[in-house]
């Protein structure tokens, strides 16, 4: 079985990577679980997760003639990561198109798909991760910016055929707060709250060490919200090679 | 709400309105901001957002399109950018007035925090407030958060109200998904997505 879910938002800076590390480590407990950085224009969680350094990242994969897939996998607290480079040049040679079949090939061997994606909706690399998930995970901050970009995202989500998996509000410093804004939000996104993530310091702590939060601080609130969010998000069973042949007939363009 | 014009200090268009609110707290402007949002498809709900100033920090909040003061105001002017944003300055005794008016207040960094989505500068907000309009002061510093959820006593810095002010604004929420929708649609073109979904 296989499930691909986009973690996504239109804003930058409400903790993406973040909480798609922590749902990826907390999904793991019971699944084989796939994390890619999606974020190919602005990647990071490669720095999320000690592999700042490694020779071979989703970049290389995406160019024409590139590495296979399996070079770019790599086993990380629990978990396969797919990490993405950093370099502008890279982006640039890089065919985002090829994410499809990138993400076929992942979907053959693993039960959870998660794609950190891009900050924004306004390219075709940035939606890409969007439009290949089966889901989308909606990140918010208790903000009005941040509410208005989640609800373009999930418009753009079902515009392309991806369903809501539910929102989940992060870097929160007002609980008596989210508890009203929350459920009124709720009213507009198709899924549920999966949590409610508390701003944290240990988080920041997390992303400094180069370690997932739920390596770093496993016994952190935050923590503890994301294993409550990855337990309310059932995976959906499904046949992984009808996934995978799903993805590959994904319709597509080839780059232009 | 009537204020005397003031002295233009400045009059540009934003794509948010955290370049406001980070300007007039650098000046420590004491004046107002009229906030004129430049996007037709929310011109439905159209008219100004005014927000006022003391040293910077934001006192009031009116809006002219949908007559509400305070929070629900801040939400009211939450549009996409771009803006038309005039900074007035103004003696701080012309102030005196509208200031008084419990009302139209709204937390010193509400503005901030909700409306830009910027804890930091929210904070700096608050630390140039005057210690009056902080937390645990009397009703005078309170204002239209309270009024909503009824809380009457002290001023939750962090208080929802507008957040809270954007959600209850079904109609604004819906011209939101729409453009998004329309935008979406336009796009799958350009993209090629257009057999997907």
């Amino acid at each position: 079985m296989v499930e691909a879910f986009a973690v996504a938002s239109g804003k930058g800076g409400t903790g993406k990577t973040t909480s798609t590390l922590a749902l990826g480590m907390a999904l793991a407990e019971e699944h084989d679980v796939t994390v890619v950085d999606a974020d190919m224009g602005m990647a990071n969680l490669l720095f999320h997760t000690g592999l700042a350094e490694v020779e071979t990242t989703l970049h290389d994969v995406l160019v024409a003639g590139g590495a296979p897939v399996d070079a770019a996998v790599y086993e990380r607290h629990g978990m396969d990561v797919v990490p993405c480079g950093t370099n502008l040049a890279d982006f640039e040679a890089a065919d985002p198109a090829r994410l499809r079949e990138v993400v076929a090939t992942l979907a053959a061997d693993t039960d959870v798909l998660l794609l950190d994606s891009a900050a924004t909706l306004s390219s075709r690399a940035a939606v890409l991760p969007v439009v290949l998930a089966d889901r989308v995970v909606v990140v918010l901050e208790p903000t009005i910016p941040a509410l208005s970009d989640g609800l373009k995202v999930q418009e753009y989500a079902t515009s392309y055929g991806t369903d809501t998996a539910g929102i989940l509000f992060n870097k929160v410093r007002d609980a008596d707060a989210i508890e009203r804004i929350a459920p009124k939000a709720e009213r507009y996104f198709e899924g549920p709250t999966l949590a409610t993530v508390p701003a944290s310091d240990r988080v920041r702590a997390a992303r400094r060490n180069g370690r997932p939060l739920l390596a770093h601080a496993p016994d952190a609130e935050a923590a503890r919200a994301y294993r409550e969010a990855a337990a309310t998000l059932t995976v959906r069973n499904r046949d992984s090679g009808a996934v995978a042949d799903r993805f590959r007939s994904a319709v597509l363009p080839e780059s232009p | 709400m009537k204020l005397p014009e003031g002295r233009l200090v400045r009059s540009r268009v934003v794509e948010d309105p955290r370049t406001v609110l980070v300007d007039a707290l650098d000046r420590e402007l004491t004046g107002y901001a009229v906030f004129e949002p430049q996007d037709a498809i929310l011109l439905e709900a159209s008219g100004r957002g005014v927000v006022t100033f003391r040293r910077g920090v934001p006192v009031v909040a009116y809006h002219t399109g949908t007559d509400r003061a305070g929070p629900p105001a801040l939400a009211d002017l939450a549009a996409e950018g771009p803006y038309r944003i005039r900074l007035f300055a103004l003696a701080p005794a012309d102030l005196e007035t509208v200031h008084d008016r419990s009302t139209f207040r709204v937390p010193p960094g509400m503005a901030a925090e909700r409306l830009a989505g910027d804890p930091a500068l929210a904070d700096r907000t608050r630390a140039a407030a005057p210690l009056d309009r902080l937390d645990g002061a009397t009703e005078s510093a309170g204002g239209a958060a309270e009024s909503e959820t009824g809380d009457a006593d002290g001023v939750d810095e962090r208080q929802p109200g507008a957040v809270e002010a954007f959600l209850d604004d079904a109609e604004k929420i819906e011209a939101i998904r729409e453009q998004a929708r329309a935008e979406a649609a336009e796009r799958a073109d350009e993209w090629g997505f257009d057999d997907v979904g």
